[in-house]
């Protein structure tokens, strides 16, 4: 009588296992700057990634599994980032984790997902090293994705637009002084070297930073006709307003930043005309697009309906998409299987940016090729195509 | 000569910001031997309430720039009071020679969240009441509102100089300044006195706030750096001396935007506090201080 009644104990508590087991949810974490300077990125990011997600459960989910995102506020701190994935990982057992704002957390961070075998989906983070951190032959395999246009892309396409475009021949470098500021100064040297020149002035800041005078100054002395930027907004917008100060007023061209709600709002008057590298800018161009700026100014409600920054949110809806169709591809939700499924991707994937048609392969985790991000120009407080 | 004129006017602005909190430091530290490590953030409190009085953050503008002054100042005097009943005062009371440090930094660290959760992370835009629109002196471009800083710093120092040298209650801080038991024994509340500095400190830290808020931008994080460059002033030119806090806010300033052009934007920080350094090891007191020995 007793062991039948285990039994029957041991039986219902299986099926309930296993039923548990079918609906179980895919947990993926994202982590991401919601407040500070980087905030209207991260917002976004994070925002775009409910939208997908949401998309996603309300047609059943992945193998029957419904998405659940575990956010968390790294604060775009290191220190925050790594007791995030370590939190994520651990604890929250996440299948993957997207997000990512900025290059200095992210390389802080990604360390603890490789060694986990866990993919990380870097949707906005830009930094040429990001996806480089954990190659052959020192790492056989290589769990960091990213669907951003990296640095090496974006500084190509700056100087572009400066050197022969604009045909300046004198530019100033004003980064601040963060991984991102000067990896990116870095890119952007390299990229003024291949066309065979020399920036005339470059500058460092601190993030905070209140007064500009002295690098502008350096930048005018040196009879800059431009100057090729890497900062977060407000600084950026710091530097259009010192401009003011000086009485200089010369083309502000940089990097994707450019377009955030806090630039643009400090900077006010001074930062029309700013002109940066942009893979998605608010402009309903393709039914995907219109649809998606709809919803998201529909479930969000942001304010004049301009969404704080349209690149974080279309890369982080994006991202989803990507990552839902390699669990898809790989039947599981097991790391390796999953960046497997990534690296050869079969179906054709149509996200709001571009269409992604095989995006990564073993030694390729670049999903945004040259070619695909576009100019944007500041005119009027808002980010449209550069003419 | 053009370029060293405008860092220099840059630097003035910058070093009147400074001179403006070292002189807040130093009116507690000479009715009481405390000082407020919170001075930083007293500074971003009457920037953020100014803006929401005059600027469109809550709903507003509900009064206009000028208007605002006075009330952010009333602010500020009721937030000095708060931080020397709460934080100096105990300790004050029981002797307790550091605990004041402690108490202070604890206070600003709360008004910092207390701030964060009103008006968020974010840096804000700060109208100006005046316009943005350069005008050219000898060559360097200068703002109004830097000319407003300048002015509006060395008028906020010069009044309480001349409330603390003419009016009756001026005196007794004076005297309490000067020797603390004998000002008691005289009949002046010196209890009250101190609580008085603080409002005062605190008021003119307020005022700062929203003069520079117009510069630069306004956030609950704006004070801290502030308030830690004008404590290196404040030791520079010495705790005890108002000519002290202006010069030693000049230097400061100055050097900054001087370094910044002449040797490098990376190590614009490193002279001033390179002074710093050199000032305690051989004027401990400040360059403009009064040695005081103490007996034992």
């Amino acid at each position: 009588m007793k062991s039948k009644l285990l039994g029957l104990v041991a039986a219902i508590a299986a099926v309930v296992s296993v039923s548990a087991l079918a609906a179980d949810p895919i947990k993926i974490g994202v982590s991401g700057p919601f407040t500070g300077g980087s905030a209207p990125m991260g917002v976004s990011m994070r925002d775009g990634v409910k939208l997908a997600v949401t998309e996603i459960n309300a047609k059943g989910g992945v193998m029957g599994r419904q998405f659940v995102m575990v956010e968390r506020d790294d604060e775009a701190k290191n220190e925050r980032g790594v007791q995030i994935a370590q939190e994520l990982i651990n604890k929250e057992k996440v299948v993957a984790t997207l997000g990512f704002i900025n290059t200095g957390v992210s390389l802080a961070s990604q360390r603890f997902y490789q060694e986990a075998k866990i993919p990380v989906f870097n949707n906005v983070a830009t930094g040429s090293l990001v996806t480089k951190q954990f190659i052959e032959p020192e790492f056989k395999e290589n769990y960091i994705f990213r669907n951003a246009a990296h640095d090496t892309i974006q500084s190509a396409m700056i100087v572009e637009e400066a050197i022969t475009k604009r045909k300046f021949t004198k530019v100033a470098i004003l980064a601040d002084s963060t991984n991102y500021g000067q990896l990116g100064m870095a890119d952007l040297v390299k990229a003024l070297e291949k066309k065979g020149m020399k920036a005339v002035a470059i500058e460092k800041f601190n993030v905070k930073d209140v007064d500009m005078t002295s690098q502008l100054l350096k930048a005018k002395e040196a009879g800059a006709q431009a100057v090729l930027t890497y900062a977060i907004g407000p600084e950026l917008a710091q530097i259009a307003n010192g401009m003011e100060k000086l009485g200089w007023k010369v083309p502000m061209i940089g990097s994707w930043t450019l377009s955030m709600g806090n630039f643009i709002d400090n900077a006010g008057k001074n930062g029309d005309g700013a002109t940066m590298p942009q893979t998605f800018i608010q402009e309903g161009n393709t039914p995907k697009r219109k649809a998606f700026i709809e919803a998201y100014v529909k479930a969000y409600k942001p304010a004049n309906d301009r969404i704080p920054s349209p690149v974080s949110a279309a890369q982080g809806y994006d991202s989803v998409y990507l990552l839902a169709a390699a669990i898809k591809q790989a039947g599981s939700t097991d790391g390796v299987k999953v960046r497997e499924a990534l690296e050869n991707l079969k179906e054709k994937v149509d996200g709001v940016v571009t269409t992604y048609d095989k995006p990564f392969s073993k030694d390729d985790h670049e999903a945004i090729k040259m070619g695909v991000p576009v100019m944007g120009q500041v005119v009027d407080g808002r980010v449209v195509p550069a003419k | 000569m053009d370029i060293f004129l405008q860092l220099t006017f840059s630097g003035i602005a910058l070093g009147m910001i400074y001179a403006v909190i070292a002189f807040g430091y130093q009116l507690t530290f000479a009715t009481s031997g405390t000082l407020n490590f919170g001075q930083g953030e007293a500074l971003m409190l009457g920037a953020l309430v100014g803006l929401s009085l005059a600027g469109n953050v809550m709903g507003g503008p509900y009064i206009n720039y000028w208007l605002m002054i006075p009330l952010v100042m009333l602010f500020g005097a009721l937030h000095g009071v708060v931080v020397e009943r709460i934080g100096v005062q105990p300790s004050v009371k029981t002797k307790n020679e550091f605990g004041w440090i402690m108490s202070t930094i604890a206070l600003a660290i709360i008004f910092k969240n207390v701030a964060e959760n009103i008006w968020g992370k974010d840096d804000i835009t700060f109208p100006s009441p005046v316009s943005t629109a350069p005008f050219e002196i000898f060559g360097a471009r200068v703002q109004i509102m830097q000319v407003i800083v300048v002015v509006g710093a060395l008028a906020i120092m010069l009044a309480v100089e001349m409330f603390n040298r003419k009016s009756i209650y001026g005196k007794a801080v004076v005297a309490t300044a000067n020797d603390s038991d004998a000002a008691g024994l005289m009949g002046i509340n010196t209890a009250q006195v101190v609580t008085f500095s603080y409002a005062l400190s605190s008021a003119t830290a307020a005022f700062a706030g929203v003069l520079v808020a117009p510069l630069t931008l306004t956030g609950s994080t704006m004070g801290t750096a502030l308030g830690l460059k004008a404590f290196a002033v404040a030791i520079i030119g010495g705790l005890t001396s108002g000519v002290g806090a202006i010069v030693g806010g000049l230097i400061l300033g100055i050097a900054e935007t001087l370094t910044g052009y002449y040797i490098s934007t990376g190590y614009k920080e490193v002279p001033g506090l390179l002074l710093l350094l050199l000032v305690l090891a051989i004027k401990p007191s400040g360059l403009f201080g009064k040695t005081t020995i103490k007996k034992v």
